[in-house]
């Protein structure tokens, strides 16, 4: 029963003091003279002895109060944790052992006397009881490790990986589950813009116009208001004009891109030769005199040219027959493929897509594991409620024997009750 | 100051750190009694409730700090004691002395064998105990601590000294020390035995000093000699060193070794075994002499 997981390994030790009256009778009459009787010379050898006595018995009980104080006290700072059970030694026979021989000890120096030969009446038949006293009482045993306390930053190092599940904890990975509200913002592909080189010409433009402006203020300064208003009018429609040749520009071929790059290889071939004589096939059918439409800017608006499509198609197909293309070399959704900074981008979004989905696998796998930790934790309280419980009913029934009387009927139907519920809690716990 | 006045002044301060002593006693009785109540109630219990926890801690917490008191003025005593008796000694180291030096006195009567025995015991007896505070460990010279190797035993000091005797055989004696010559390293020793009124001059491989505190089995047991160590302990009744192993080491402060003599008269070669004090009681570092 002291075995109980919630007492400190306390030895209960007996601290009476020496009874210098019965061990100590130097000692005694020399407290009871008054100053002018005072000590003699030869007093000091059996005074001497009787104060090492005391001296002894005072600095073991030193320590041995040390010793019990710090047991309390890391008791109290680790409260039920058996490591500190395991590193005292088991009190109960230290307790009872202690107690006797000390006892006995003190009777054989009460018999003592003052000044008798050395050890002379040391007695033959109290060897083997002192023996079995040197045993259990060996101050050296005693841990001194408690006052070392790395042990104890140690495990508060490692208390947060052992700790209990809290709801805290719970509502955290739920929250950590939730899609993040931008992730739609990293899967999108933006609109292809201008490109760069028309946008730096615009850029440029702009520019000039504003510094135009700037001259036209000072000049502004020096003629007045609407002549600068119909200079900016100017700036505007020439803004717009180019702006239109440009996007003239942009629609002014209607050939597929390998259509225009197997024409334009051809065309570099006979860069030489004089452009009447070469020998372009007509593929288009468009007028053979317009140098292959590869000037479409002269002509303003586009011209139409119909079937290009087709045609384009019919080129590739030629060419992947020729062995000159690979088919799977333009995998991309319309003719995208060309667009590297796209394939780039699909290929990362492809990776994050993989990445959260991993991670998100992950979470949801730490959230039913700790779910299950979590009704586990609540069973293991229960188990510890139960366990009390019956450890009352045992302790009701051992204090109803200690009296000599039967346990009634309704203590022992008690301890049954929390007896088969503590099973029944185990059961659900290991299934 | 004369040495009676200044023994006597000391004699009263020792009466009073007694009487102090006893007064720090019975103050600190009263917290004793209270944490023997406090633990009877908790083993009847049979369980600790924080309320007796803490009690008790502070229950502890003033024993403890009692104790300390409690010691430190018992140190004190002792203290005072060690202080006259070093004067006593003084003034019988100069009695003998002068004993020594006047030829014209009568020789000095032989002390009877008995009471040179008796007074062997006695003083073994009131060696001084060493009591460490806690943490602190037995200093040279007490139990079977050795002396350290540059120790030279002062005038007056006990020691075992190996001699030669007229038949020509060695043997270990108890000695006292009457001076050290520094510059040849050797000692001059008066055996204590005055029947002999031998004075030997020996070097230092042959002086053994004795201890000069007890070990106390109870806190330092790891002073004391342990079971079955071949050591040189003296004979009783005798004032000769002989080989023997330790039987059973002291259990309590006052207690003796109990040693087995290496003695051919008996069949397994050993003597029963017979009580020596700590003070008689030293290493034997010859590994082989017979």
């Amino acid at each position: 029963m002291s075995e109980l997981k919630d007492c400190p390994p306390l030895k209960y030790y007996d601290f009476k003091p020496v009874e210098h009256v019965k061990v100590c009778p130097r000692y005694t009459a020399v407290l009871g003279r008054s100053e002018d009787d005072g000590i003699g010379i030869e007093e000091l050898d059996t005074l001497q002895l009787e104060l090492e006595t005391l001296l002894s018995s005072a600095s073991r009980r030193l320590r041995a109060l040390e010793e019990q104080r710090q047991i309390l006290t890391d008791w109290q700072d680790k409260k039920g944790d058996k490591r500190f059970l395991k590193l005292a030694k088991d009190p109960d026979p230290a307790a009872t052992s202690r107690h006797k021989p000390k006892k006995q000890k003190l009777d054989v120096k009460g018999g003592h006397g003052p000044g008798p030969g050395p050890g002379r009446p040391k007695s033959k038949n109290l060897q083997p009881k002192v023996h079995e006293y040197e045993f259990t009482d060996d101050p050296q045993d005693i841990p001194r490790t408690p006052k070392n306390d790395a042990p104890n930053r140690f495990w508060a190092s490692v208390e947060p990986y052992c700790a209990d599940i809290t709801n805290e904890e719970i509502r955290l990975l739920e929250e950590l589950l939730k899609p993040p509200e931008d992730e739609a913002e990293y899967f999108k592909i933006p609109a292809l813009g201008k490109h760069y080189s028309q946008r730096w010409a615009q850029e440029d433009l702009l520019e000039e116009q504003r510094e135009g402006a700037r001259a036209n203020d000072k000049k502004k300064n020096l003629m007045g208001g609407p002549l600068s208003e119909l200079d900016a009018k100017d700036v505007d429609s020439l803004l717009k004009k180019s702006e239109s040749q440009h996007e003239s520009q942009e629609d002014s071929c209607p050939f597929g891109p390998l259509t225009q790059r197997l024409l334009q290889a051809l065309v570099e071939e006979n860069i030489i030769s004089p452009m009447e004589d070469s020998p372009i096939p007509d593929i288009s059918g468009k007028d053979s005199n317009d140098a292959a439409g590869t000037s479409p800017r002269s002509q303003g608006k586009a011209f139409s040219v119909p079937h290009t499509r087709s045609l384009e198609a019919r080129i590739k197909e030629e060419l992947v027959a020729q062995g000159l293309l690979d088919s799977e070399e333009r995998p991309g959704p319309g003719g995208d493929s060309e667009d590297e900074v796209l394939a780039e981008l699909q290929k990362r979004q492809a990776e994050l897509k993989a990445l959260s989905g991993h991670n998100r696998a992950r979470k949801q796998e730490l959230l039913r594991l700790a779910k299950e930790e979590m009704r586990k934790q609540e069973l293991r309280q229960r188990v510890r409620v139960s366990d009390n419980e019956v450890m009352e009913a045992f302790r009701r029934i051992m204090a109803a024997r200690q009296k000599k009387r039967t346990p009634t009927k309704k203590e022992k139907d008690q301890a049954w009750k929390a007896l088969k519920e503590r099973e029944s809690i185990l059961k659900l716990l290991d299934g | 100051m004369s040495a009676d006045t200044k023994i006597a002044e000391l004699l009263t301060e020792l009466h009073q750190l007694i009487k102090q002593t006893q007064e720090e006693r019975s103050r600190s009785e009263h917290n004793l009694l209270n944490i023997q109540k406090t633990h009877e109630r908790m083993q009847t219990e049979n369980k600790t409730s924080p309320y007796y926890r803490t009690k008790l801690r502070g229950l502890y917490t003033t024993a403890k700090a009692d104790a300390e008191a409690e010691c430190s003025i018992l140190r004190h005593a002792l203290d005072k004691i060690a202080e006259i008796k070093s004067l006593l000694e003084e003034r019988r180291i100069a009695a003998k002395m002068a004993g020594v030096y006047s030829d014209s006195d009568p020789p000095r009567k032989t002390m009877r064998r008995g009471v040179l025995m008796t007074l062997l015991q006695q003083s073994a007896m009131t060696l001084p105990l060493w009591i460490g505070k806690p943490g602190e460990s037995p200093p040279p010279l007490c139990g079977a601590t050795p002396a350290s190797s540059d120790y030279v035993a002062k005038q007056g000091d006990k020691v075992a000294a190996r001699v030669k005797a007229v038949d020509g055989d060695e043997q270990w004696i108890l000695a006292e020390v009457v001076s050290y010559n520094h510059s040849t390293n050797k000692y001059e020793v008066d055996d204590i035995d005055e029947e002999g009124k031998e004075r030997h001059t020996l070097s230092r491989r042959r002086i053994i000093p004795l201890p000069q505190w007890k070990a106390n089995p109870e806190t330092d047991p790891e002073a004391l000699f342990s079971k079955d160590q071949l050591v040189l302990a003296l004979y009783p009744q005798t004032t000769c060193f002989y080989r023997a192993l330790i039987h059973t080491p002291p259990h309590r402060p006052q207690d003796d070794y109990s040693v087995l003599f290496e003695d051919t008269s008996y069949a397994d070669g050993y003597s029963p075994p017979l009580n020596v004090a700590q003070r008689y009681v030293v290493a034997c570092k010859e590994n082989k002499k017979k």
